[in-house]
C-alpha cells in the first residue's frame, strides 16, 4: 500500500503491492491472486540478491478489483 | 493510474496509492515512524523452500474468538501478540482493529490473512509446513522504541522457539 | 505522536498537542473529524439520560471510588467508542 513506509522501515526483502490498506493478498474470493501474491514472495526470498530490495508486482488495484467482480459475479456472491 | 514510468526507457516503476504517506504520518504523529539508517544483512536461505517451515506474522489484529481483545482504545496502542494456530478456520478467528477497512478481510478472510492459501502451498510441498503458531498483533503504537524492544523481540523469540525457518510478514 | 512526545507535551503543561492527539487519534487520523466524534459522543451520552430511566448510581460509584486512575481513564476512551457506535455512524473503517 505505502512504497514510502517500506523503504523507510528498510526491510531486508520486501513485495511491494500498488493496492489499498486491508488487501495486502488481493480482493476476496480471488484464489489465484491471493497465491500469486505469497508465490512471489517466496520467490524473492529465494532469488533477492542485496538487503533492501523490494519487489513490486505491477498489478494495478483497478484490474484486481475488477477481477475480482468478475469472480463474485460467476460465484454468485453480486448481481 | 498505479503504474508511471520516469521517461528514461527503465523499467515501469509502480507508484502508491496514497503519495506521500510516511511524511504526512510523521507529520500528524512526529515520531511514531519507523526509519531505519541501514539495510541489515541478508539472512541466506539455508534449505529448499519445500523443507521450509514457515510462520506468517501479521499486524492485521486477527486472532481467535474468545481470546482477549486487542485493545483498539488506548491512545499509546496496544503491545500484547496473539498466537493463531495455523490450523484455524477462518470461522474461528475475528478481526479487532479499527485503522484499516475490514469490510474484505471480512467476506474473505485470505486478502489480509491468508491461511487457507498458505495450507495449500503446504499440502502440495511448495514450502516444507507451517509453523503450529502464526503470530498478530496490531499496528496503531505510538511507542515505536518499545514495539522493537518488546513486541518485536516477543515474537522473535517466541518464532524461533517454534522452529520456523522462513517468516512471511504483512501489514494491514 | 510518539510517547515522547506527548509526555514532554503533559510535562510542558501544553494542551494543544495533548488534545489534538486526542482528536486525531477519535478520528483516525483526520483532526476535524476527530472533533466531530467527540461531539457525537457527548450527544449519544445525553440522549439516554433526558427520559431520566434509573440509573446504577451504585455501581458508578463504587466503580470511581475503588478503581484506579488509569483503569478509570481507560474506560473513559472505551466509553468513547462505544457511544459512538451507538450513534449508528461508524467512521472507523479505514477510509478516512
Amino acid at each position: 500500500m505505502a512504497l514510502d513506509v517500506t523503504e523507510h522501515a528498510k526491510p531486508p526483502r520486501a513485495v511491494f503491492l500498488p493496492w489499498m490498506m486491508g488487501h495486502h493478498f488481493g480482493v476476496p474470493f480471488h484464489r489465484d491472486l491471493q497465491r500469486r501474491v505469497i508465490l512471489e514472495c517466496l520467490d524473492h526470498l529465494v532469488s533477492a540478491e542485496r538487503s533492501g530490495e523490494v519487489r513490486t508486482l505491477p498489478i494495478p488495484w483497478v484490474q484486481a478489483r475488477k477481477e475480482g467482480i468478475e469472480i463474485e459475479r460467476r460465484l454468485g456472491l453480486r448481481p | 493510474m498505479t503504474e508511471t514510468s520516469d521517461g528514461g526507457g527503465g523499467p515501469p516503476r509502480v507508484a502508491q496509492l496514497r503519495p506521500g504517506l510516511w511524511d504526512t504520518v510523521n507529520e500528524r504523529y512526529p515520531g511514531s515512524m519507523i526509519d531505519k539508517a541501514d539495510f541489515v544483512p541478508l539472512a541466506p536461505l539455508r534449505k529448499p523452500l519445500s523443507e521450509c517451515r514457515l510462520v506468517f506474522i501479521s499486524t492485521s489484529g486477527v486472532q481467535p474468538k474468545g481470546s482477549m481483545p486487542f485493545d483498539t482504545v488506548h491512545p499509546v496502542g496496544d503491545y500484547s501478540f496473539r498466537r493463531v494456530p495455523s490450523a484455524s478456520r477462518p470461522d474461528e478467528l475475528e478481526i479487532h482493529q479499527l485503522k484499516y477497512p475490514t469490510a474484505s478481510a471480512n467476506r474473505d478472510l485470505n486478502v489480509i490473512f491468508p491461511l487457507d492459501r498458505l495450507r495449500e502451498l503446504a499440502d502440495e510441498g511448495v514450502i516444507g509446513g507451517l509453523a503450529e503458531n502464526f503470530y498478530t498483533f496490531i499496528g496503531y503504537n505510538m511507542d515505536p522504541e518499545r514495539l522493537e524492544r518488546t513486541l518485536a523481540e516477543d515474537i522473535a523469540a517466541a518464532v524461533s522457539e517454534e522452529g520456523a525457518d522462513i517468516a512471511l510478514a504483512a501489514p494491514a | 505522536m510518539s510517547l515522547q512526545y506527548l509526555k514532554d507535551a503533559a510535562a510542558a503543561g501544553d494542551p494543544e498537542k495533548l488534545i489534538r492527539y486526542v482528536r486525531l487519534h477519535f478520528g483516525d487520523g483526520n483532526e476535524e473529524a476527530g472533533r466531530r466524534e467527540i461531539d457525537k459522543a457527548w450527544i449519544e451520552a445525553l440522549k439516554p439520560l433526558l427520559d431520566v430511566p434509573p440509573t446504577d448510581r451504585e455501581f458508578i460509584l463504587e466503580t470511581i471510588r475503588t478503581r484506579d486512575p488509569a483503569t478509570l481513564a481507560h474506560l473513559f476512551f472505551h466509553l468513547h467508542f462505544y457511544l459512538v457506535q451507538r450513534s449508528g455512524e461508524w467512521i472507523h473503517d479505514g477510509n478516512l
